[in-house]
């Protein structure tokens, strides 16, 4: 049995034109299940006025270090190309590291273990926040300020061990350097010699 | 008549260029050993691989180029601008190798970045690489701030008397001290004065910002070198701004304003002269440029509304221009926002303080303080004379560590230079706006990259045309060398193909 079930015309212009404001640049940043907008950093770099004040969720990877401020720290989370892998690892170069201050209570960060360097991939956090186009309270900076925080994913140690055709170069032009610099010292020693 | 040259002045290029390619070998050894510290071993044997390049082709150079003849003008003027060239393409392997640029020109545009402290970069996840890599970008700003010539004139050149001339090409030409030698000693001196002070400074900043010991030490030595450099390279994809701190914004300030400074005024106020600071036209002029801007940027911002509080107006707009003032490029803003925030007239305040500059013989870029000193007053001498009596006798006198008496040929000589400065902004930012830029990106990075500034509003990316990449690194180059020994190499080469015998 075929069921055809038949909506009014009104249903379904109101269900396309959700779906077209959906789809819209105005709507284009997702959200998450809370409901809250979930930008990239790009997309707060290029509009920050749009998010200013609002309260949004942006995860990336803790880059550097915590710094700690009393009671509060600063973190930094970068949404970019290597939020997962990083070059190290052999992700593929995709553009400069991008990402977010973000002001947060000491007590949200104890769960990050790992923060990103050139020797770790940093754990992948997720925040909840109010971002501020222009910080009032941090001097005009550009920031989130986490009222949650979770780790998503684990780092890890990154290892980058020496490839071996690197090795055998170097080998071969310390030999041609070596060479170089005697080559040049005994045609010194020789004019001397000659000079004497 | 160009004269081809002979065999004997292609000798003593190339003896001279060898030895400052070595200069460079040499000053690999910092960051290998960093390397072995933090047992990055794939970044260690990078620099074996480049210390090894350099090494064969100094001591090599030098080995064919065998000559006693001493420099002349030509010779160090070449030698000065030939061997930036060298030096950018071979000083490029670490960070080509290193597995973070697209292709060996972007590898060569951060290294001719870093030489000329310009600070703007192509390099891909920073915020991953390796401390050895850091430290080497870091020591290649530090080095092109005090001159690469002036490196290898300190340790290698052992006195030789046509050495003034390769000093003058690297766009310095005021001599501390009877020889040029003990001139280029000198300003080693006041730098590593400066560095144990500064880096000191933010390193205690950095601990007190919650910075372990290690990367306290790091970050403070590199952000010290980046600001003291002018070059504006900064361990973090996020430059300054990583620190959210005014007191290591303030310590940054104080040090690149100094070493935005002459380095003649510097061994003034060393050997006694304090009120030198008060008096020389460079940090006159300098005041009063940084001032007006500031004023502009600040008016602009304060009518667009974008930072809601006074002071944090003031902060945000002085670092940003005194950043760009003395052509650092340190920035506590994103560089996008310099567009979406800043807007037309802030953009337009900072490119005017870049395109500015500061003092002359300095590490700085730009047109130079003395020039616009200088140009005013010719301005101000033109002015009197006309509602002045005809048979009046007008002169006019600025101070730069003694009084001097405006002359047409020193307000030529500024006009010359300010003239080709004010020329290769308009090129490239033409060749920006050609290649299908905003207008006004076009001309804040142009001037950006001509000035050796640093400052970028989104157009230097990896994904930036090539042509972009090799214009800015000519840009860059010329802009540095202030000319006239990249004018004096192109002579040279048309000199070999048209010259007579």
């Amino acid at each position: 049995m075929i069921v055809c079930m038949r909506y009014p015309r009104g249903v379904l212009l109101v269900l396309a034109l959700g779906i077209l404001i959906a789809l819209s640049p105005g709507h284009a940043f997702a959200s998450n299940g809370a409901g809250d907008a979930t930008p990239s950093s790009s997309e707060l770099v290029e509009s920050p006025a749009e998010f200013d004040g609002d309260v949004i969720s942006f995860t990336g990877e803790a880059i550097g270090e915590m710094m700690t401020r009393g009671d509060m720290a600063w973190l930094h989370l970068n949404d970019d190309a290597y939020r997962d892998r990083n070059v190290e690892e052999g992700a593929p170069l995709g553009g400069y590291n991008s990402g977010m201050a973000v002001w947060v209570p000491v007590e949200l960060t104890e769960t990050i273990a790992t923060f990103g360097d050139h020797a770790h991939e940093g754990d992948i956090v997720r925040v909840t926040g109010t971002f501020n186009a222009a910080c009032p309270e941090h001097g005009g900076d550009m920031d989130i300020h986490a009222s949650s925080l979770e780790v998503v994913t684990p780092g890890h140690r990154v290892e980058d061990p020496v490839h071996p055709r690197k090795l055998v170069w170097a080998v071969a032009l310390s030999i041609l350097a070596l060479g170089a610099f005697l080559a040049d010292r005994l045609r010194a020693h020789a004019e001397d010699t000659q000079g004497m | 008549m160009l004269l081809r040259p002979r065999r004997e002045d292609h000798l003593v290029i190339g003896k001279y260029t060898g030895k400052i390619v070595i200069g460079i070998g040499l000053l690999m050894v910092v960051p290998l050993l960093t390397s072995i510290v933090f047992a990055e071993w794939d970044t260690a044997v990078d620099f074996v691989i480049s210390i090894s390049l350099c090494m064969a082709f100094g001591y090599g150079t030098q080995a064919v180029c065998r000559t006693d003849r001493d420099l002349g003008w030509s010779h160090g003027l070449v030698v000065a601008s030939s061997s930036w060239l060298v030096a950018t393409a071979i000083g490029a392997m670490p960070h080509w190798l290193s597995g973070h640029m697209g292709s060996y020109l972007d590898a060569m545009f951060d290294v001719m970045s870093g030489y000329t402290t310009t600070g703007l970069y192509l390099m891909q996840d920073l915020d991953h690489i390796a401390h050895g890599l850091n430290m080497w970008r870091h020591l290649l700003t530090f080095a092109g701030g005090q001159g690469i010539v002036v490196i290898a004139l300190t340790f290698l050149f052992k006195g030789a008397v046509g050495a003034y001339t390769v000093y003058v090409g690297e766009g310095k030409d005021e001599r501390l001290l009877p020889n040029v030698v003990q001139t280029a000693r000198a300003i080693w001196l006041v730098s590593l004065v400066w560095l144990a002070v500064g880096a000191a400074a933010l390193a205690i900043a950095g601990l007190a910002l919650g910075q372990d010991p290690v990367r306290a030490v790091l970050h403070g030595l590199w952000v010290y070198m980046g600001a003291w450099s002018t070059g504006g390279f900064a361990p973090q994809s996020y430059n300054t701004l990583y620190y959210h701190s005014l007191a290591y914004e303030l310590i940054a300030i104080v040090v690149m304003i100094a070493g935005s400074f002459n380095f003649a005024l510097h061994w003034a106020v060393w050997t006694g002269s304090r009120r030198e600071i008060r008096r020389n036209v460079e940090t006159v002029s300098f005041a009063i440029t940084l001032s007006l801007t500031v004023l502009i940027a600040t008016f602009a911002l304060a009518k667009a509304g974008v930072y809601s509080d006074a002071m944090v107006l003031f902060r945000k707009v002085f670092y940003q221009l005194a950043s760009g003032h003395t052509t650092t490029g340190f920035s506590t803003i994103y560089s996008r926002a310099f567009v979406t925030q800043w807007g037309p007239m802030g953009m337009l305040a900072t490119t005017i303080a870049m395109a500015i500059g500061a003092s002359a013989c300095s590490t700085a870029g730009g047109i130079k303080g003395i020039r616009i000193g200088v140009i005013f007053k010719a301005f101000v001498q033109d002015v009197r004379k006309s509602v002045s009596p005809e048979n009046a006798l007008i002169s006019e006198r600025y101070h730069h560590i003694r009084d001097i008496t405006l002359s047409d040929g020193l307000v030529r000589s500024a006009m010359t230079i300010t003239i080709a400065y004010v020329l290769l902004y308009a090129l490239i930012t033409l060749a920006g706006v050609l290649y299908g830029y905003d207008f006004a990106d076009a001309v804040f990075e142009g001037v950006s990259a001509a000035s050796n500034t640093g400052l970028s509003c989104g157009v230097t990316s990896p994904s930036m045309p090539e042509g972009m990449k090799a214009l800015y690194i000519l840009a860059m180059w010329l802009g540095r060398l202030e000319f006239m020994s990249v004018f004096a190499l192109g002579g040279y080469a048309i000199s070999i193909v048209r010259g007579r015998r």
